[in-house]
Formats: structure tokens, sequence, C-alpha cells
């Protein structure tokens, strides 16, 4: 199964990737990052195709899925 | 794992972090520095070039931050306006480099028009990105020329009364030897014409409009999506028979891909010409 990270102290909670992801299976999680914006978390990663268009569209290199 | 990117990136420096950006939520610049790095490295990995041939130059504005702020490459931050003159400079000093320049639309436009068209002109080998987000972003919002007719902004509360300026027509018209444009919301389409920008000889002129979450007050999402639908991909074939744009719609797509003469091959002809018909100097 993939493996979401997302850089905390990078996220700006911009929700270009939520928007975006061909799955849609991003959503804005409830605990807030030390900036005091929501980043991105997935319940589900188990449908992600490994497209990467979250990390191709995200304006401030906080987001990968790995392996 | 980190962000394939973030290698390129300088994340901490003199005066502590350097990331996160300094930009807003959901701006387009760090987008465009994305897609343009993903272009060098595909670039630099093809055709084996080596990173250190590349060098990025920009004006004043908001895009400008992106060079030497975050770059682990070489870079200028230079005059407000002034990006091809100084890439101009670096160019003939080294005819090795591979300037890419990075500008605003007030930066391209407004203050550095002139600079802007005797770069196209002389159509030397550089890579110039437009990041044209409509109006003057760092500065309050103010209507830039290429603020669409119509739009609000802080000049303009009733809608901007001019007409936009269309920095793509201006490169054709001066003269340079590629010209496109794309959004933001069409990835794959900006890397690949960044590289084949950075591989034409000649000046590679790509616009890309992009959103500004702050001034258009407006989630970036959403402006992303609407970009989907105002941005018209340029048909094939003559220009009557194209259909006519809706309000708002726009062109994009690859608009002029001409092969001309290049200055610094030009010039080197006719260094070239007068190599050892050179008398020595008198004692």
């Amino acid at each position: 199964m993939p493996k979401l990270h997302v850089e905390q102290k990078y996220c700006k909670g911009c929700g270009i990737c939520i928007e975006f992801c061909p799955a849609k299976i991003l959503k804005v999680s409830k605990k807030m990052n030390s900036r005091g914006y929501f980043p991105p978390e997935s319940d589900e990663m188990e449908k992600c195709k490994k497209c990467g268009m979250c990390s191709l569209m995200c304006p401030d290199f906080a987001i990968v899925v790995e392996e | 794992m980190k962000h394939p990117m973030l290698k390129y990136l300088k994340e901490t420096g003199t005066y502590g972090d350097r990331l996160p950006t300094i930009f807003c939520p959901g701006c387009g610049l760090g987008q465009v520095l994305q897609y343009t790095l993903r272009a060098v490295e595909n670039v630099s990995r093809k055709d084996g070039l080596p990173l250190s041939r590349f060098v990025f130059i920009s004006g004043i504005g908001c895009s400008a931050r992106l060079t030497s702020h975050y770059l682990r490459f070489d870079s200028i931050w230079s005059l407000h306006g002034r990006a091809p003159a100084v890439a101009t400079g670096a160019l003939l000093a080294n005819p090795e480099l591979i300037p890419i320049i990075f500008t605003g639309d007030g930066d391209a436009g407004a203050i550095g028009g002139n600079h802007f068209i005797h770069a196209c002109r002389r159509n030397l080998d550089m890579t110039m990105i437009c990041i044209n987000n409509g109006l003057y972003g760092m500065t309050g919002g103010q209507s830039a020329p290429t603020t669409p007719r119509g739009f609000t902004s802080t000049t303009s509360p009733y809608g901007n009364v001019e007409k936009e300026f269309d920095l793509c027509q201006m490169a054709i018209t001066s003269g340079a030897g590629y010209v496109a444009r794309w959004t933001t919301a069409h990835p794959q389409q900006c890397i690949a014409t960044i590289e084949k920008g950075i591989r034409k000889k000649g000046l590679a002129f790509i616009e890309i409009m992009t959103q500004c979450p702050t001034h258009w007050k407006q989630e970036p999402a959403k402006m992303l999506k609407d970009y989907r639908t105002r941005a018209v991909r340029l048909p094939e074939g003559k220009e009557t028979e194209r259909p006519v744009l809706g309000r708002n719609q726009f062109w994009v797509g690859e608009f002029l891909n001409i092969d001309q003469p290049e200055w610094i091959e030009t010039y080197q002809k006719i260094i070239d010409r007068f190599k050892g018909e050179r008398t020595p100097m008198p004692k």
C-alpha cells in the first residue's frame, strides 16, 4: 500500500491537492500544524493509484506519495 | 521520503529556515517553480547537461523571490524589469550558460517592456518564463497592463476599463523564436513546454497564467478549475477558421516555433571571419 507523507511544517493548507486528487481520497486534517494551517490526510490510501498529481501540483513542496 | 524537488532548494540559510516559501497559501509561483525544476531535471538528465550551466535571473516582484532565495543554482536577483538585460550580459560573457528568466507580468509588460521587446528582437538563446497573475501582487493588488477588461482590483473597484496586454502577441511581433502560453492548471504541458524552450536555439517566451488567491479573493483550487474552463487549446489550421472565444476565455498552447538566426551564433561567425587577419600590434 502506498504511504502518504506530508511535510507538516511546509504545508500551508491551500487545498489544491485535495481538489485535484483523481481518486478523491485526500481530506482536510483535524489536526493543526505549527503554523496554524490544516494539512491534508487520508484514511483510504489503498485506493491511491500513485499518479503523483498531489506532489506535482503542490506549491509548497510538502506532499509526496511513497512506495 | 522528502519531495523530489527539494534537493534543488535551499532549506536553511544564513537567517534560519528558508522554507516554507514566503508566498501566500495556494500561490501559483511555487507551482511554476516546481514545473521549471522538473523541466530542468529532465533536460539535464536526457541531454547530459551539467546543472552548473543553468543560471536563473529575475527582476523585482513576487516572481523575483523564486531565484536567489530558494534555488541551489547560480542565480541573480536583479533590477525591476531589467532581468533580460542582465541575462544578456551573462550570456555574452559566457555563451555556454543557459539563462532562465523569471519575470512577472508587471516586470515584463510594464516597467521592463522595452527590455522584453529588445531581448525578443535580438533572439538571444534564453528562456523567459512570464508568470502572469493579471495584477501587481506585491504592492497590494493594483490593476496592471495585463488585468483583463472588467476585472476588479484595488485601483479599479468597478471593473477595469482598459484592454489587457497580450504578451504572447507582443513576443511574436518582436521576433522571438518560440512562444507558448499555459496556465498553472496544466502541469504536464507546462513541463514539456519549458523543456522545449530550454532546448530551443533562440528566445523562448513562455507565459504561465497563475492564480493570486490573496487579491482575487477566491479559493486556490476553485481558481485553478476556473482556469481549466477559461483556457481554450489553440486549434490547428488557419486563423480565420478558429472558433470565437467566449467571455474571459483565452488561447493556450504553442503559438510560434520558428528557426531564426540567433545572436551569439551570428556574432561568432563575424569573429571567425576576421580570425587570423589581425595584424600584430606595432611596438
